[in-house]
């Protein structure tokens, strides 16, 4: 055929073939009872004590609580969690004992997971005992909760009664218990997977699943997809989807043109601006939640010039709260008081603290020694979608006070382990924390404790906290706890380890037809919370 | 002028001058004069930005965020409030600013590179020749996003990688043409009068076989400026808020589901008009030097 | 000399290529003065998983014993394990690769049905109007960045037009995949009989094809046409005019010399086109071998970034040494000496 001739075909074959595209993108219709997801990762660890990208999302689906928040209606007649109430989940009832140290359990009766194996006390054992061992995030809950961080503190009495030793009373455990991390493990399937080097059996668990949850996952393909299938044994009530296909969409973009299209029923992740987008679109559902972690820029009080307090108080005057949130958030999000958000017991109210004043920071500079300003680097990364724009409207807001920013990109790996307790070496740097536990003792311990405080970060270390997060841990009088934190979110405002800018709204975007959004701690909605229409 | 007419005309070429060749070669080729004429312009447009942008382009605007192009801001606004325009223009300093230094650092490594293993052959020649060609087999773009990835990201690094990366390109010509000149008549000659090797190497040699990676010099610029922008867009090598066409390019990629296509779109174009014109540019001179594209063939 | 001894030859000096290529993607790690234990098993790693890798790799040994350790894992098959997710990457590679190569087939494959008969026509036409004009084209082709071409296909085609399905990889989400035969949706669509695996498979592939197309055929143009020149020049072509044959005889005559060089010239440019692969891939979310280096490289997974600049150096030595194959099976006058 002469070649000429054969470029027309071409021609012709992809016009044609454009057609045949134009038909294949109209969505094809899913079955009814799976749910798709469009995701920023696969969860590259199913331990809820190894937390990668991913794994939160999907470990709280798989792994429950022995104890779970209760339910109420907000002003909106929306369901939201009520964090004053909690009731027993994995657990049936409790008692403790009168010095607080002891704190017996009844397991449910007849929960079972997909194999079909009983939860019995050798498996809240088991799987306490591998949190204790592996010294990570189940061992930080425990030891947040004053259990005895050591093997054989959760001791087996009988096969649905477990007892929990305590170093003290707990006024966190309850709530710590909601927690899908330390996980309940099927440890009569665990079990089997256990080596001599890896008595816990981690390198299974970290790509498999074995829980009583309401999900349990069927298949994972690494950097494309992971399908997760409906528990037939759950003992709550039985999941509206049967399915849930957990696809990796690297992209906001394409996430956000999938959800439009109707090819994926949520889309993870959404930056503001996209939601902002997607709210004018009639075929998509946009949410906000109040939020729970401060969109902070952290400061390191051992690094100079941050190791003076008062460059440190300097540079929240010189932050106009209002701009970032315009900017950096379209609007959605609330000035943060403390490190605890508003909504929950015990988070400090009133107005916001530094209120914008470029003189003062001035002046406050100068009297640290710096009349003529001073040049810092802002590192940020690209774990939140926020960080990046922080940084360059940091750098233009702060030169009013004769700050001057250079933004530096870290890469996330690096601004988590540079961030990371042993470390602590970043001077100035954007970060995101969240209590996963709605309670204030909790939070202050994660984030304040000069050296508990995994969520620390900054070489923060004031005696009087650390006192009275020591003494609220152990203070079951909840009014006398309530005082104490009070007291401690002043002082640490006064400390102003952090440029306090805004708690920042959740935006959800999904499906209309999608029904039964409910907020979590964690971000992550509950897929057997949700139904279609 | 058809072909005949022209194959008349062109008989002798080394008969006209360098200026009449040129102003031929403008004038039968528009594409050539294109690209000297945009060069010459985004060039231009690099030394006086600063003094032409309406905006700093760094100034945010944080009442107007992601606005479409107006009056105010004819190529609209981006996410964090800043003059699509002006940026898009002081980018074009980025571009000169890496182009030029890199290519600079390609000849000053590839031309004597070049002279030498041609002239002095044998084992060096082999060694240099079969280095260069392994390097080959790894894909450009790929190589300098890992080792800028990997050596750290600054701006002097970028420079010098994109550099050195690029110099195998003139030490191949220039060793091509050497080898040619070895054995014509002038060298022949300068050497049975004695002149020393040093002043052989660059006084002769130098002159006339430099020609053809004279005209290569724009093709490579087009490529610094092309792999700079691709490593932006991959977050490695410049920082935010650099006016880069690149990272403009990288935040634009999000913003174009959403429509707001402004972002991404006119430092696209800035970026695919200054290459295409360096292109345009390094075709002409290579029509221009090289003796075998200039004559007709029929 | 025959086949199979200049085959045999032509292998044996690939050998030195290939400890080459090995040691420059071990030094891309012991580069920048990083540490590359960190670099290798990730900055999240504890102390003693640190240690650990410093001791298998040999850090605290000389360079060229742990070039040596380092050689010697990657010829038996290991080469390491990617931290972001504790996967070997061999393996993730391995999948990956078909993939690649799929989009990289259908992309050149068009790029050169489209670029060898236009650059042959520039050449044949020769500074008249249509030569200006593929000119251009090539040039521009040569202009726009892979990235940015793909960016703009995707607003153009899906989001304005809609007439593409979203950029997400190779298959609706909505279609389960096909058994897997081939590693292409396409193929293994048509071999079982599944319909909606062909179409949605084939509107995925069309605009990172015709991405992958339109950066082929500027260098394809570029080169069929100076070599269609020097054809054209030649001894034997003009003997041939002077003799009288016709302009179609002619015209095949000059295709058919002038294949054999274009072939090995778009073998050589694969080098170039499977780095454009990779851009489009990560563009495109396609999950091909590309996108996983590319985001590995993004991310500092420096395990993962050696091997994936491995897997392409190993991809263009043999498809250097496959065109030197073919050519030599199909010009029995070439030099085998060479």
């Amino acid at each position: 055929m002469q070649l000429s001739k054969l470029t027309g075909v071409l021609a012709t074959s992809a016009a044609a073939g454009l057609l045949l595209a134009a038909a294949g993108a109209a969505p094809a219709v899913a079955k009814d009872n799976t749910l798709i997801i469009g995701a920023v990762f696969t969860p590259e660890s199913l331990d809820g004590d190894i937390n990668l990208p991913g794994t939160q999302n999907t470990v709280v689906q798989t792994y429950e609580g022995i104890t779970r928040y209760g339910r109420t209606k907000n002003s909106q007649g929306e369901e939201i969690l009520d964090s004053a109430v909690i009731l027993p989940h994995l657990a049936e009832s409790w008692s403790t004992s009168p010095d607080g140290k002891e704190v017996t359990f009844k397991l449910r009766r007849g929960v079972k997971g997909p194999s079909g194996n009983e939860m019995s006390a050798d498996d809240w054992v088991w799987s306490w005992n591998k949190s204790f061992a592996q010294k990570r995030t189940g061992n930080f809950i425990a030891r947040v909760s004053n259990v005895t961080t050591k093997a054989g503190s959760v001791e087996k009495i009988d096969d649905y009664t477990v007892k929990f030793h305590l170093d003290g009373p707990s006024s966190i455990l309850l709530k710590a218990l909601t927690l899908y991390t330390p996980s309940i493990y099927d440890s009569k399937i665990t079990k089997d997977h256990a080596t001599s080097d890896d008595p816990f059996a981690t390198k299974w668990i970290l790509k498999n699943t074995a829980g009583f949850g309401a999900y349990h996952m069927s298949e994972l393909k690494p950097g494309e997809q992971a399908i997760f299938t409906a528990n037939p044994n759950y003992f709550g009530d039985k999941p509206y989807f049967d399915r849930v296909v957990y696809r990796m969409v690297p992209s906001g973009a394409s996430r956000l043109t999938l959800l439009r299209a109707g090819q994926v029923h949520i889309a993870e992740n959404m930056t503001s601006q996209q939601l902002k987008e997607l709210k004018k679109d009639p075929k998509v559902k946009v949410r906000f939640f109040p939020g729970r972690s401060v969109a902070a820029v952290r400061m390191n009080s051992k690094i100079k010039p941050f190791d003076d307090v008062r460059v440190r108080q300097a540079f929240n005057f010189a932050t106009n709260k209002k701009t970032v949130i315009d900017t950096v958030f379209l609007g959605e999000g609330e000035p943060a008081r403390s490190f605890v958000a508003t909504f929950i017991d015990g988070g400090l109210s009133g107005a916001a603290p530094y209120p914008y004043n470029p003189a003062k920071a001035k002046a406050l500079l100068a009297e640290a020694g710096y009349p003529n300003g001073l040049d810092v680097d802002l590192n940020y990364s690209d774990i939140n979608a926020w960080e990046e724009p922080m940084a360059i409207q940091m750098q233009n807001i702060l030169k009013a006070s004769n700050i001057r920013v250079t933004p530096k990109r870290l890469t996330g790996s690096d601004m988590r382990a540079r961030s990371h307790i042993k470390v602590q070496d970043i001077p100035f740097f954007t970060y995101e924390d969240g209590p996963i536990v709605l309670d204030s003792v909790y939070a202050a311990y994660l984030i304040a404790h000069g050296t508990g405080g995994v969520s620390n970060r900054t070489n923060l270390n004031v005696p009087r906290i650390n006192e009275l997060i020591d003494l609220a841990r152990v203070e079951l009088d909840q009014n006398k706890a309530l005082a104490m934190m009070d007291e401690l979110q002043k002082i640490w405002v006064e400390e102003a380890p952090w440029i306090l800018t805004t708690f920042r709204a959740i935006g959800e975007a999904y499906t209309p037809k999608l029904k039964g959004f409910v907020s979590y701690p964690d971000n992550h909605e509950r897929w057997s919370d949700l139904r279609f229409d | 002028m058809t072909t005949t007419e022209v194959a008349r005309v062109e008989a002798d070429p080394t008969e006209y001058s360098l200026g009449r060749r040129i102003i031929g070669l403008a004038r039968r080729s528009g594409t050539t004069t294109f690209g000297v004429i945009v060069v010459v312009v985004f060039g231009v447009v690099a030394l006086i930005a600063p003094l032409v942008i309406p905006y700093d382009p760094i100034a945010i605007f944080t009442d107007r965020l992601l606005q479409p192009p107006s009056a105010e801001h004819w190529f609209g606004t981006d996410g964090n409030g800043m003059d699509v325009f002006s940026r898009v223009l002081y980018a074009a300093r980025y571009a000169f600013g890496v182009a030029v230094p890199a290519v600079t650092i390609s000849v000053l490594i590839g031309v004597p590179l070049g002279l030498l293993t041609g002239y002095r052959g044998g084992m060096f020649d082999e060694v240099t020749v079969r280095l260069m060609d392994s390097l080959r087999v790894f894909p450009l773009i790929v190589l300098a996003l890992a080792v800028v990835a990997a050596t750290g990201q600054s701006l002097l690094n970028v420079i010098l990688i994109i550099g050195i990366l690029d110099s195998p390109v003139f030490v191949r010509l220039v060793r091509a043409e050497v080898l040619q000149l070895r054995s014509s008549t002038f060298v022949e000659a300068a050497v049975a009068t004695g002149n020393p090797v040093r002043r052989i190497l660059f006084v002769h040699l130098l002159l006339n076989s430099t020609k053809g990676a004279m005209a290569q010099v724009a093709v490579r610029a087009a490529w610094a400026v092309r792999i700079m922008a691709t490593l932006a867009f991959f977050g490695v090598g410049i920082e935010a808020p650099t006016p880069e066409w690149g990272s403009m390019i990288r935040q634009g990629a999000e913003f174009m589901a959403t429509g707001q296509w402004w972002v991404g779109i006119f430092p696209g174009v800035a970026l695919i008009l200054l290459v295409l014109g360096f292109n345009m540019l390094g075709d002409g001179l290579q029509d221009l030097f090289d003796p075998r594209r200039r004559a007709e063939k029929r | 000399m025959s086949v199979s001894r200049f085959l045999l030859r032509r292998l044996l000096l690939v050998v030195p290529l290939l400890v080459f290529i090995a040691f420059f993607t071990f030094m891309l790690t012991r580069l920048g003065g990083q540490d590359a234990a960190v670099l290798i098993s990730g900055p999240n790693s504890t102390a003693e998983e640190l240690d650990m890798i410093r001791a298998e790799l040999g850090l605290d040994q000389p360079l060229l014993t742990q070039f040596w350790i380092y050689f010697s894992n990657a010829v038996q098959g290991d080469l390491g394990i990617s931290w972001i997710n504790n996967r070997p990457v061999l393996t993730d590679l391995l999948v990956r690769l078909p993939v690649t190569l799929e989009l990289l087939f259908w992309g050149v494959g068009l790029g050169a049905l489209i670029g060898i008969p236009v650059g042959l026509r520039a050449a044949r036409d020769h500074n008249k109007r249509f030569d200006q004009i593929v000119r251009f084209f090539s040039l521009l082709g040569f202009s726009i960045p892979t990235y940015f071409l793909g960016l703009v296909m995707i607003l153009v085609f899906f989001f304005y037009l809609g007439w593409s399905p979203p950029a997400l990889g190779r298959i609706s989400l909505m279609v389960s995949p096909p058994p897997s035969v081939t590693y292409s949706y396409l193929i293994d669509g048509i071999i079982a009989a599944r319909w909606d695996v062909v179409q949605s498979a084939f509107s995925q592939l069309i605009l990172p094809v015709i991405a992958m197309a339109i950066v082929a055929s500027a260098p394809i143009i570029k080169q069929t046409r100076a070599i269609a020149m020097d054809v054209l020049a030649s001894e034997y072509v003009r003997t041939s005019e002077a003799a009288g044959l016709s302009r179609r005889v002619i015209q095949k005559i000059v295709a058919r010399n002038s294949m054999t060089p274009i072939i090995t010239f778009i073998g050589t440019e694969l080098t170039a086109l499977i780095g454009t692969a990779s851009v489009l891939e990560f563009i495109f979310a396609w999950g091909g071998m590309g996108q996983y280096g590319l985001q590995a490289i993004i991310h500092g997974d420096f395990a993962a970034v050696q091997g994936y600049v491995l897997a392409l150096a190993l991809f263009s030595v043999l498809v250097f040494v496959i065109i030197d194959l073919v050519v030599v099976l199909i010009e029995p006058r070439a030099d085998l000496t060479a």
